[in-house]
């Protein structure tokens, strides 16, 4: 889970909790993210879109490039249609919109892990 | 013969490129001619002496249609009885084709065509032996002129004119999706069902276009498209299934794939009839490269105009902003469609190759077989460009220094015939070239040994050096591991050239070898020259950009933390310990007088390895157009580039590779 907010790193963190999830590794920066990424090869990354160091656009192009099934779910906020965009071009396979609400995030990723 | 009317010199580009072209078709040909002649072959080849000639004539370059002509005529002759073709008619025809080759290049530097009447006599002495028919006497009247015979036209017509379908295309499926109502940013969410699609094949006839899309116009949600593709319809639904917040409406399939066409077409090496695209214009690559330009500028305008409404009061900025948001998606659509139109097959390159080889190959008495595939991806239009010298002396050198003797190759358990293998694939955002044989493979130990005795490295030094490393010695300039120091293709200083050239286009090169089995040359190559992320730094009053494939790492620690080897100071940098160089002092301009508690360092791969850049300031990263310094900027060591933030302030881009050898 990569979110440059610890507030929203939590509330997050909580959704994956309560639909049963497990949050293995959460980063701050998009450098931190690839280096968490190739340590523990998640199922899944959640990816904000705008952090120091290495922004979530960037970081994804990389955690492809390490690994190209990797999946990465962006996390956007209204207004940022066309970096997220972007990081679909980049390989992202899906997003969420920020403020999240449960039901959406947990329905994306099942989606995403082909559980639904 | 008077020339015609009409200006040649407009054409000049054109037919210079074109008959080009035909001349490497040709010659691809003539090699194709070893594992046996068909008469399709030689029908191809016929026709492509026959465009040249018709092109020379109507240029009025009489000398060169005459020698087109020749080979017109006795490519004619062995068109009736293709058994005739022996290696001594093949080698007279691939003289022919490099004489024309030369009267192509002299005509396009508007100089004098070189003297080819010996040539012109010996195939026409040849085609009378064949036909039993007197050789035309010396003073023939010249060929008929143009005007009764046109010429061809540029985009040629095959025989079997392709029906409304193409026979071998895959299946097409039409397809309706409906986005969820409930979905926030319907547009992105349509955007990623139209990407995901087209993982699976090619997207045709979506509506609304997609640029109403990533919009979000889509009304009542209803997406339509066409998916062609060798996908089941079950593969697709389950696609779809994976995208949250879209249904799948309907699917159906629209076309019927054909049979399969007989093997026989598909063994068939030459791909002539039936296969030109449907309808091409030429265009001049500046021109392309002016439209890139232009682009370009309108994408930095843009950011300019975003930055400017950053000043604008509260109340005016919403609907401004919304209007930049559109015009940005405008201009980066077109920025795309310019780029789209850029991309060139790679075959332009590789085309030569089978030729190349072949030449090299008997030059050096080695038996070969080349075997390339993927050469249909594309590329921008620079990128292939530059990589036509590269891939040629990867290529020579897997022959020459690669590939054993057949002599040397019995005793050592292989075949006597070598094999070279290019392959092209697309990985995501780059396209990756690997150049494989099946030789020797590289000796890393001698050439370390190579290394000290030129003084480049010492003992030491080499000793450190990784696996991967030392094989990358190869590109070191001065080297060279052939052991005769005349050869003329040593490793050495070609490699040097090649890895430069990769670098240029922002590709990466990586070296594999196994003794006795052989060595593979991956190069990795971005699909586009023209976007470039960067890093941007502050030193004292200035701002620079590192191209971010180049960075591996930021690290924030106090200067007096630093450890000191040698009087000089390192990074430790995860396992490793990294040089630290000041930005400022590698480019001569002042820091800042305050130093920062916490300074950053910036670790990059440079030629000679990792090291660790002192700057004052971290500043966030752009994606930017990059543009070509101009002279006498580009003669500056250490930089790469510019480009014009959106705030309108120039940035140079710095080239990591060379600025601390500069």
């Amino acid at each position: 889970m990569v979110d440059d907010s610890v507030f929203m790193r939590d509330i997050i963190k909580d959704i994956f909790a309560a639909g049963g999830f497990t949050v293995v590794g959460e980063a701050g920066n998009g450098v931190e993210a690839v280096e968490k990424f190739k340590e523990l090869k998640p199922d899944l990354v959640t990816m904000d879109l705008v952090m120091p160091y290495r922004n979530g656009i960037d970081a994804t192009r990389e955690i492809l490039r390490t690994d190209n099934k990797a999946l990465v779910v962006m996390c956007s906020a209204l207004g940022q249609e066309t970096m997220v965009m972007e990081a679909i071009e980049a390989g992202a396979v899906d997003f969420i919109v920020k403020p999240p609400r449960a039901e959406d995030v947990l329905a994306v990723v099942k989606k995403v892990l082909g559980e639904a | 013969m008077a020339g015609p009317s009409w200006d040649t010199s407009r054409y000049l580009a054109l037919f210079a490129g074109e008959a080009a072209e035909h001349l490497d078709g040709l010659g691809k040909d003539v090699v194709s001619l070893e594992k046996g002649a068909t008469p399709a072959l030689v029908d191809s080849m016929f026709r492509h002496a026959h465009s040249v000639k018709g092109m020379a004539s109507s240029m009025a370059f009489e000398a060169t249609a005459k020698l087109a002509h020749r080979l017109e005529d006795l490519l004619d002759t062995l068109r009736a009885d293709v058994a005739r073709v022996d290696s001594s008619v093949a080698d007279l025809i691939l003289q022919t084709v490099d004489a024309l080759g030369a009267h192509v290049k002299a005509a396009a530097a508007n100089e004098g065509l070189p003297d080819s009447s010996a040539l012109v006599t010996k195939l026409a002495e040849l085609n009378s032996s064949l036909t039993g028919k007197p050789m035309p006497a010396p003073s023939a009247p010249p060929p008929p002129p143009f005007v009764s015979e046109p010429s061809p036209p540029p985009v040629k017509s095959s025989p079997s004119a392709p029906a409304a379908v193409d026979p071998a295309a895959p299946p097409r499926f039409s397809l309706k999706l409906k986005i969820n109502p409930g979905s926030n940013q319907p547009g992105v969410r349509g955007f990623l069902a139209y990407k995901r699609l087209g993982t699976l094949g090619n997207v045709f006839d979506l509506k609304p276009p997609l640029d109403d899309i990533k919009a979000g116009r889509v009304p009542q949600g209803t997406i339509t498209l066409e998916l062609e593709t060798d996908q089941t319809e079950d593969a697709i639904t389950r696609t779809m299934r994976t995208v949250a917040d879209i249904e799948l409406e309907s699917i159906a399939l629209v076309v019927k794939a054909p049979p399969a066409p007989p093997p026989s077409t598909e063994a068939d090496p030459n791909r002539v009839v039936g296969q030109e695209p449907a309808r091409t214009i030429r265009v001049r690559t500046e021109v392309m490269d002016q439209f890139l330009d232009q682009a370009g500028e309108l994408l930095l305008a843009t950011a300019r105009v975003r930055e400017l409404s950053r000043g604008m009061p509260e109340v005016l900025r919403p609907p401004l902003d919304e209007a930049v948001d559109r015009l940005h998606l405008l201009v980066k659509g077109l920025h795309d469609k310019v780029m789209a139109a850029r991309m060139t097959p790679i075959a332009v390159i590789t085309d030569r190759l089978p030729r190349a080889a072949r030449d090299i190959a008997r030059r050096r008495g080695r038996e070969v077989d080349l075997v390339i595939t993927g050469e249909d991806i594309e590329l921008d239009r620079a990128i292939v460009d530059e990589l036509a010298d590269p891939v040629l002396h990867l290529l020579r050198n897997a022959i020459d220094h690669g590939v054993e003797t057949p002599d040397e190759r019995k005793t050592a358990g292989k075949a006597p015939k070598g094999k070279v293998t290019l392959t092209v694939t697309r990985q995501r955002d780059r396209v990756v070239l690997e150049l494989s044989d099946d030789g020797r493979g590289i000796d890393v130990e001698r050439l370390k040994v190579l290394v000290v005795e030129r003084g480049l490295m010492t003992p030491d030094q080499t000793r450190l050096l990784s696996e991967r490393d030392g094989l990358m010695l190869v590109c070191l300039p001065g080297l060279s591991t052939a052991t005769d120091v005349t050869d003329i293709s040593g490793r050495g200083v070609g490699m040097d050239a090649v890895k430069r050239a990769l670098e240029q286009v922002g590709g990466t090169l990586d070296i594999e070898t196994r003794a006795g089995r052989g060595t593979t040359f991956r190069l990795s190559l971005p699909l586009t020259v023209a976007m470039v992320n960067l890093l941007l730094v502050g030193v004292g009053q200035e701002v620079y950009g590192l191209p971010i494939g180049k960075v591996s790492g930021v690290v924030e620690t106090a200067r007096e933390r630093l450890s000191m080897s040698q009087n000089a100071p390192v990074l430790q940098f995860g396992q490793s310990v990294l040089p630290v160089h000041e930005l400022s002092s590698l480019l001569e301009v002042p820091a800042d007088d305050v130093r920062r508690v916490q300074s950053p360092f910036v670790v990059v791969d440079a030629d000679n390895g990792r090291l660790a850049l002192a700057v004052d300031r971290l500043l966030g990263q752009e994606e930017v157009v990059l543009k070509a310094l101009s002279r006498p900027l580009d003669l500056v060591p250490g930089l790469a580039g510019v480009t014009i933030l959106g705030n309108g302030q120039p940035v140079f881009i710095l080239d990591v590779a060379r600025l601390v050898t500069a």
